[in-house]
């Protein structure tokens, strides 16, 4: 696919850190409206990829476009967020001495300067969009509790709920089932499969029972570059995909 | 007349040489009539008896040629004998100028002063070197010659000459040859001994031949001007870099100080990531074990006081490192993790610690003595150095790299590594954390207080010395980059010579505040330091 | 817009603040011009400079919970700015003097004409008006803050490292100042002065117009300050404390709210030292130094950092003690103040108002909740929270007890 008609255009990618390759010549492209799952073992580049793409991280060489258009690799984390590409990290990390409410309502897209937060007053719009959140994160009984007092699950979810509240054109979810029951697990795969039907999503995440119940195109990243590409079946199917995972 | 002067003094100078091996050493009352013969006769008969005097070659002399030309030789009248006397009230104390021991009183009138004028003053000066060139003690020798070459005196030209035929001892004749260029340079000879002497000059190389040159630039022309010119550039340059090795000997020097305040915080706050502000006061407490070392040592065992250093080192060792865990296991053990805090419980310490000492000791500052070997001085070339400051260098050095040894080499050190990396890992392997910790913050507590013991040698002790190092300290250990020893090492070195390097253009005040500004933007630049971790380690 | 701004700073808990901070700006002064001298309610005038001092404490103690306690940026470097505001409003009085010092020059202040300046230095020029030194109290410290924190903050410099480069900065200030090349009096700093707009500096009446002028002040600081920890700009800056690197991925610019803040917080140093100086009469180098940064930050975590009620108590309830102490027990100030700072962080992370106000926000979280659970959904009042209130400092000195072989929890940061 042409780097044009794509939503997030990666090329040639590598980083170093003292001389350890995390990410090797990584090529990947995300299709507008498109859900892809990236699996692959320890240290394979996943979190690396992820702090290239968000700005936090910047590549020693190659291509990072959005859109098609926009260089990322010049951006720093908050234009690259207002630009439309949201993040969840691996590890939920919400605002634990604010509310869950005040969460979704810092999330929420608005302006972001500090003097329109200084005199920004709450719409009525806003209100409305947060309790559909609560309601779609299933959090609405606990919008007053502080977000330290959530269980695990909970802030996992409360920080899916804030990426949506971002309204992203992209969303990167690092890990969204870590620390799930199964129950919760399944539960998730529901809420993403409902979130992909309007964002383009990149989930990262072990859980192959999870990656299997998304049922969408899978990247298998190993020593910082693509090794297989295609359906879970696929990929599992792919000698060296099992080499990495099982061992030699 | 100065013709035939010069002749005597050749002649007397000759005698001397060919003779003084013989009576060097003469007996007094060979030398007594000689003496009193100074009583005699106008200016000119004395310029003999000098040369007569000088003639004999024995140092014994010299106290009465040196009275003479200082005013204080003086004959009695009743008899004609010649004394050294010094005035005392209305009378005169009087001493044998050749034992120089007490000989009795005199009435004001009873004495009477031997005159002298310049020109003999520049006899007898010219005698007196030649006196002492030829003395069996090289250090007389060497004073001997830096004597003429200070005086410039062209009459010490032939002294010298003869004295550096029979010299052995290469420094002195270094030196000699350095008077007798200078004494050439004033004098009437001819160019190429000039040109000579400018090339001994140039080769001497310090102030003193550059200040000469600059005379000789001035007063002569022609070949020699042009050669003194030279001389002056090269020599000019070759101060300059002395001057810079100098410059760079008291950067090291501050850079050592920096060292010893930092390094214990390059382990509490480099290694385990403690933001210790009481660390100055370690090292207050340091040099306050120093003072009740040196104070036992003075009212019970004064013969110890050379070795009181050695003594208080362990002890200061001990006691900051006790207190050190003692902090670690009451305050600092419950704020892991909260670093802010953790500077401000710190904070509070130290205010506790400086209130107690003062309490103790009391706010004044209290006398630290410097034993032998770490006063004095001696020259490198042009460069002056102290011997504390060097001990400290040393010591410094020392430290570190002990320092280094503890932590790469021994369990305690791999231990100390391991926790710091990973600390719950190291828990189930079976190392005991919350001691590791313990004595990781004794150890650098311990080292803050043996550079308390070298910082008593070069600042006030006082219950504020740990504030003035805090800030420094601190600043060292950021710039050097958090977690590597090394980088401490250089950060200290290079802030130590910066400073000093600041100091001749800014002035102290400034050039200090120069080098904070410096690290305040270094810091934007490089958040974490000169020498810092990278990759994902550092952001986990 | 703006007056929805001012409103959200008013609810019952300020007014009752406010309240008793109204009734000490005309009852202190009251009873001092007032009643006679002989009434027992009477207030002497030292009693009312002193407390006009407090009331400056309290302002900077204010100014640094404002980046402390809401943004997380532990500030060693107030001192700085409440001296730099304290030496404008210096450099104005010492032109007020006028021919009357002791050279009579009348131009020059006295430490100039005795280190035989023949002129005023440019940076003087201007000080003689009294608009043009207020503008620079709230200026200098200022563009200061803004230039050290567009730096700082530009760099992601943050934690400690932030603080000690505080600290140095204002140790630098600190050598600077003591320098006579400087133009500010060197040592001894800026004193003798006689009079301000005109009145004169020792008159009762005047001290009383300082100690009203230094009590408004800290009711408009006040109110600005309540007012942005409320807004949703409050919400981030508490976001930007706990999470900063999650605000970023949220879109946040963390540096320009950090500059915003700190800005300000210098501003408002400023104007604490402008008032600080006419009252103690006196402005001299020692007021940089790092140590009364350090202080100034206990006085905000005994009172409850994140609390501005608690900064302003702390500050208070501290300066008040130390008076006392420093009086009576002068020995112990120093045990009292350093055992202070370790029982405070060990024991009441949350400061005197933290912690009283968590246990009210605890209980008051399990009605609501009840409530709702109950049925009755209310409509939700995000401006009930107190943000600051239930700072993110767990009662770990507990936990870390039982769990000192377990990895040390990291400070909320990248």
């Amino acid at each position: 696919m042409a780097r044009a008609t794509s939503l997030l255009y990666l090329d040639g990618v590598s980083v170093s850190f003292d001389g350890f390759k995390a990410l090797n010549e990584l090529s990947l492209i995300i299709a507008p409206g498109e859900m892809r799952a990236i699996i692959g073992p320890n240290g394979a580049g996943k979190t690396t990829m992820m702090d290239v793409i968000t700005g936090k991280t910047r590549p020693d060489t190659g291509e990072v476009f959005f859109n098609g258009a926009i260089d990322l690799t010049g951006e720093d984390e908050a234009s690259i967020a207002e630009l439309g590409i949201g993040r969840k990290f691996q590890k939920p990390t919400v605002f634990e001495s604010h509310t869950v409410w005040d969460n979704l309502e810092l999330a929420l897209k608005a302006p972001r300067g500090p003097f329109s937060t200084l005199f920004h007053v709450i719409a009525q719009s806003e209100k409305k969009r947060i309790d559909h959140l609560l309601d779609l994160i299933r959090l609405g009984s606990k919008r007053h509790e502080l977000a330290a007092n959530l269980s695990h699950g909970q802030k996992q979810w409360l920080e899916i709920g804030m990426l949506l509240a971002q309204d992203p054109k992209l969303l990167l979810v690092d890990e969204p089932a870590a620390g799930m029951t199964d129950a919760e697990t399944a539960e998730t795969a529901e809420l993403l499969k409902d979130i992909a039907k309007d964002h383009s999503v990149v989930v990262v995440e072990h859980d192959m029972v999870f990656v299997r119940s998304l049922d969408v195109k899978v990247t298998v990243l190993h020593e910082g570059s693509v090794l297989a590409e295609g359906s879970l079946d696929h990929v599992s199917a792919d000698e060296r995909v099992v080499e990495v995972y099982l061992g030699r | 007349m100065s013709f035939l002067k010069s002749l005597f003094l050749i002649l007397g100078l000759i005698f001397g040489i060919f003779v003084s091996p013989a009576v060097a050493q003469s007996e007094p009352e060979t030398l007594r009539p000689l003496i009193n013969e100074l009583a005699k006769g106008k200016y000119a008969e004395t310029e003999q008896q000098i040369g007569a005097l000088a003639a004999t070659g024995d140092p014994a002399v010299a106290p009465a040629l040196k009275a003479l030309s200082e005013g204080d030789l003086f004959f009695r009248k009743s008899d004609g004998v010649v004394f050294i006397a010094e005035k005392q009230g209305n009378s005169y104390n009087l001493k044998d100028p050749l034992t120089l021991e007490a000989a009795g009183e005199a009435g004001r009138r009873e004495v009477k002063k031997i005159k002298v004028n310049n020109k003999l003053r520049r006899v007898i000066r010219s005698a007196l070197g030649s006196l002492t060139l030829m003395a069996s003690d090289p250090n007389v020798r060497r004073l001997a010659a830096v004597a003429i070459f200070k005086a410039k005196d062209p009459e010490g030209i032939e002294a010298l000459d003869v004295a550096l035929a029979a010299e052995e001892d290469e420094g002195v004749r270094r030196v000699m040859e350095q008077a007798r260029a200078a004494a050439v340079l004033n004098s009437d000879l001819d160019e190429t001994q000039k040109l000579d002497a400018v090339a001994t000059l140039s080769d001497m190389g310090n102030r003193d031949a550059l200040s000469l040159l600059l005379s000789v630039r001035a007063s002569s022309e022609g070949v020699v001007r042009s050669a003194a010119s030279e001389a002056i550039t090269k020599i000019e340059k070759s101060i300059a870099t002395w001057d810079a090795a100098q410059n760079i000997w008291y950067g090291v020097s501050l850079g050592s100080v920096l060292l010893l305040a930092a390094i214990g915080l390059a382990i509490t706050f480099g290694v385990m990531g403690v933001i210790n502000m009481a660390h100055g006061e370690m090292v207050m407490i340091g040099a306050y074990t120093t003072f009740v070392v040196q104070d036992v040592i003075r009212t019970s065992m004064p013969g110890l006081f050379e070795y009181s250093l050695f003594i208080a080192l362990p002890l200061a060792f001990l006691v900051a490192g006790l207190i050190g865990i003692a902090i670690e296991r009451g305050v600092i053990r419950w704020l892991y993790g909260r670093p802010l805090e953790t500077l401000l419980a710190t904070w509070g310490i130290s205010l506790i610690l400086q209130q107690a000492v003062r309490s103790i000791f009391g706010p004044t500052n209290r006398e630290v003595g410097n034993p032998d070997w770490m006063s004095g001085a001696f020259e490198l070339g042009q460069m002056t150095i102290t011997y504390n400051r060097m001990w400290i260098i040393v010591f410094a050095l020392l430290v570190f790299a002990g320092l280094m040894l503890v932590l790469k080499k021994t369990p305690f050190g791999l231990y100390t590594r391991a926790v710091t990396q990973n600390r719950r890992m190291a828990a189930s392997m079976g190392i005991r954390t919350p001691w590791i910790d313990a004595l990781t913050f004794g150890l650098g507590s311990g080292i803050a207080g043996i550079a308390g013991v070298a910082l008593s040698q070069i600042d006030n002790v006082s219950p504020n010395l740990g504030q003035g190092y805090i800030i420094d300290s601190f600043m060292v250990v950021v710039f050097g980059g958090v977690g590597n020893l090394w980088g401490t090492l250089v950060g200290a070195m290079t802030l130590g010579v910066v400073n000093k390097f600041l100091e001749p253009y800014a002035g102290a005040v400034l050039g200090k505040i120069f080098v904070l500004v410096f690290i305040i933007l270094f810091i934007q630049k490089r958040p974490r330091g000169l020498f810092a971790l990278k990759g994902r380690a550092v952001e986990a | 817009m703006m007056s929805s701004f001012l409103f959200r700073a008013m609810d019952a808990k300020a007014g009752i603040f406010l309240a008793i901070l109204g009734a000490a700006i005309v009852l202190v002064p009251a009873g001092n011009l007032l009643v006679p001298e002989t009434s027992p309610f009477h207030v002497p005038t030292y009693a009312v400079t002193l407390m006009g001092k407090y009331l400056t404490y309290a302002l900077l103690a204010l100014a640094v919970d404002l980046v402390w306690g809401y943004c997380g940026i532990l500030s060693l470097g107030h001192a700085a700015f409440f001296a730099l505001g304290g030496y404008a409003m210096g450099m104005y009085l010492m032109r007020q003097i006028g021919p009357r010092g002791v050279y009579g020059d009348p131009v020059l202040p006295d430490f100039m004409v005795f280190l035989n300046w023949e002129h005023l230095p440019w940076y003087w020029y201007g000080f003689d008006m009294f608009w043009f030194a207020a503008l620079m109290v709230l200026l200098v410290p200022g563009a200061l803050a803004f230039v050290f924190g567009w730096f700082a903050f530009r760099s992601r410099v943050t934690g400690v490292y932030l603080s000690i480069i505080t600290q140095a900065l204002t140790y630098a200030l600190l050598l600077a100042f003591f320098r006579n090349d400087m133009g500010f009096g060197g040592n001894n700093g800026l004193t003798d002065f006689k009079d301000i707009l005109g009145f004169d500096i020792q008159a009762d009446t005047t001290r009383a117009g300082l100690f009203a002028a230094s009590g408004i002040a800290l009711v408009l600081c006040f109110l600005i300050c309540r007012s942005i920890t409320r807004s949703k700009l409050g919400k981030v800056l508490v976001a930007v404390r706990d999470a900063e690197s999650r605000t970023r991925f949220l879109g946040y610019r963390v540096e320009h709210y950090k500059l915003f803040v700190w800005t300000l917080s210098a501003m408002m140093a400023g104007i604490a030292g402008a008032l600080y100086v006419p009252q103690v009469g006196i402005i001299n180098p020692g007021e940089f130094a790092p140590a009364n940064s350090i202080e100034v930050v206990i006085w905000v975590a005994v009172g409850g950092r994140g609390t501005l009620v608690g900064a302003v108590l702390g500050a208070v309830l501290i300066n008040f003690a130390k008076t006392w102490f420093t009086a009576a027990l002068p020995d112990i100030w120093l045990f009292a103040l350093g055992g202070l700072f370790v029982v405070v962080t060990l024991f009441l992370p949350k400061g005197i108002i933290g912690t009283l106000g968590s246990g009210w926000t605890a209980l008051r979280q399990r009605k609501i909740s009840a409530r709702y659970e109950a049925g009755s959904d209310q409509p939700p009042s995000p401006a009930a929270h107190s943000p600051g209130a239930a700072a993110n400092i767990s009662p770990r000195a507990e936990n870390t007890a039982s769990s000192t072989s377990g990895a040390a929890k990291p400070q909320p940061a990248e």
